[in-house]
């Protein structure tokens, strides 16, 4: 399955990619030039924003769940699940990098195997 | 007296001797600023009668972007020094998240160092599980390499073993024991022991820095005692709070000395460790950097010591405050009782010295590589991409600067050299950030003595 792919902080431009294969590779073949390091969704190189449509990281290890609840995603394992929109590059990590000891999180924003539910 | 014609040195006290540095290697890192190119390793000249003094003169790009290099090694130190066949002409420069191990020959033309083999990151993970290198020694002909996880990331990770022409060899320990973390080691051959320690597993450490993650036991607090000769840990010091994130491990250069320290970057304490006259294993505290506090913390601020390393005589002891903004210098003679006997500021988030040689600094004393004569330390600014960005994010913008410290090792004391100053923020391709440093004759933080 195809779906579509836009980049607002480049201009709108939009690629078509494919949803078996990871984001990052489908966009670096068409020319984009994207920050990336250990290819497995470990590292948090090349994390981007979605701002519109689903993807499916389920093989990320980097994110913290505030950084999910923010948006990002990690483009090396992350495939689209629906037409999509992204900032990329080190432009959309305004909220990716916080101080930990000024802010730190809450026990339900922590990694996903650490984290505890949130009461509500 | 030197005997032989292998590299490096028949003994620390020959080491001392050797004539002083003229060129200085430092990785600089693009990766995660935001500039898409590759990092690269920069020979800085330090030659103080040159004109291109205090001036990075060459930059060896490596072949791809996003490595992240840290920290290197050579193919060969003064362990080697009997053996004619051998010769410190190879720089490894890992990349801790590529996974790729860059063998860069600096001896062909030491000014202007070229890439001679690459180790593929997927070549190892396909034959040892292991990722995430950080330290590089050599002893003999071999080459070890200790990555913090394994194929996917996670901890323990293990060693890596490659031969003098590079070679995977397979993984070097044979067992693990119950270490949880890998990160630092060093080992003192004539007491058949290797100190390693322990910072995080590559997933935890490399998006950043969640404090919530050491309450959780995802990061160190314990390092360990192995029989080097059976590859195998045999005993294991839990540190505790004393000893949160005990990152670097230095024995004393000294082959028969037992006495070793370790610095604890998140308590900021310096761990000192030797063999009793009973043959058993001993530790404590001997300096504990307190807490600063800072009008925009809820809570007082770690020093963060990252780093830490003993000049070659054996009588200093360096080390870093990365958060606070200061380089300390020890005299530890009575390793039990070390004594302040000097101080620098620069940058640091206390404010203390936000502008160093008419430079606004971005970041902290971080990592520092000392002469051999015990003269001249010089120290870069950035720790990691990410927790740079975490604790300095102003970093991306201005790039890290390598200064250099006039010690007097002699009577003690530290000095800031006004003359040197190499401002990383002004580079060609934009602001990178310099960490590691090593000279091609051999450095403070390499050379181990069988």
């Amino acid at each position: 399955m195809k779906y579509q792919v836009t980049i607002s902080n480049r201009d709108n431009t939009t690629y078509r990619v494919d949803n078996r294969r990871p984001l990052l590779d489908n966009l670096r073949e068409q020319g984009v030039d994207l920050p990336y390091g250990c290819k497995y969704g470990g590292c948090i190189t090349c994390a981007a924003k979605l701002t519109a449509g689903n993807v499916d990281q389920r093989r990320q290890v980097a994110l913290n769940n505030r950084q999910i609840n923010d948006g990002y995603v990690i483009l090396c394992v992350a495939r689209a699940k629906s037409d999509i929109t992204l900032e990329v590059g080190v432009e959309s990590h305004g909220s990716l990098f916080r101080n930990p000891f000024i802010d730190p999180l809450q026990p339900h924003e922590l990694k996903a195997d650490i984290a505890t539910v949130k009461d509500i | 007296m030197s005997v032989c014609c292998g590299p490096g040195y028949s003994s620390p006290s020959e080491a001392i001797k050797a004539p002083s540095e003229k060129l200085l290697y430092t990785i600089a890192i693009y990766t995660g600023t935001g500039i898409q190119k590759p990092d690269y390793l920069a020979t800085v000249d330090v030659d103080p009668s040159s004109a291109t003094f205090s001036k990075v003169i060459h930059r060896l790009e490596m072949p791809g972007i996003g490595d992240e290099l840290h920290h290197m090694g050579w193919n060969a130190c003064s362990s080697c020094h009997d053996d004619s066949s051998m010769a410190r002409k190879y720089l490894l420069l890992p990349g801790v998240r590529s996974n790729n191990i860059h063998i860069v020959d600096t001896a062909t033309d030491p000014r202007a160092p070229r890439i001679h083999k690459v180790v593929k990151g997927s070549d190892i993970k396909a034959k040892t599980n292991l990722s995430g290198p950080h330290t590089v020694h050599c002893l003999g002909s071999e080459i070890i390499i200790s990555m913090l996880g394994d194929a996917k990331g996670e901890a323990p990770g293990g060693y890596l073993n490659l031969n003098k022409d590079f070679e995977i060899m397979g993984r070097w320990e044979n067992s693990m024991g119950n270490i949880k973390f890998g990160y630092d080691f060093w080992y003192q051959p004539r007491h058949n022991v290797m100190v390693s320690s322990e910072w995080a597993a590559p997933n935890t450490f490399m998006p950043g820095f969640d404090l919530e993650e050491v309450g959780h036991l995802k990061y160190g607090r314990e390092i360990h005692f192995w029989d080097f000769e059976k590859k195998e840990p045999i005993e294991t010091m839990y540190l505790g709070e004393d000893g949160l994130l005990p990152l670097e491990v230095k024995f004393h250069h000294n082959p028969d000395s037992t006495h070793g320290f370790c610095g604890a970057a998140l308590s900021s304490n310096v761990i000192h460790w030797w063999k009793d006259e009973t043959g058993k294993w001993q530790w404590e505290k001997i300096i504990d950097v307190a807490n600063e506090p800072h009008p925009e913390w809820p809570i007082p601020v770690p020093g963060v010591m990252s780093a830490i390393l003993v000049s070659m005589d054996d009588k200093y002891l360096y080390l870093n405050n990365w958060l606070h903004g200061d380089m300390r210098q020890y005299d530890i003679s009575d390793p039990h009782k070390p004594v302040l006997t000097g101080q620098v500021w620069m940058g640091g988030l206390l404010g203390k010295a936000p502008e160093i040689n008419g430079i606004k600094m971005a970041g902290g004393p971080q990592m520092f590589q000392l002469s051999l004569d015990g003269k001249r330390l010089y120290v870069t600014t950035s720790l990691f991409s990410t927790w740079d960005n975490q604790f300095y994010p102003e970093i991306r913008d201005q790039g890290g600067v390598m200064v250099m410290i006039d010690c007097d090792p002699e009577n003690g004391g530290m000095k800031l050299n006004s003359d040197f100053i190499v401002d990383f923020g002004k580079e060609p391709n934009g602001p990178s950030r310099c960490h590691e440093a090593r000279y091609p004759g051999g450095d403070c933080t390499s050379d181990i003595w069988l």
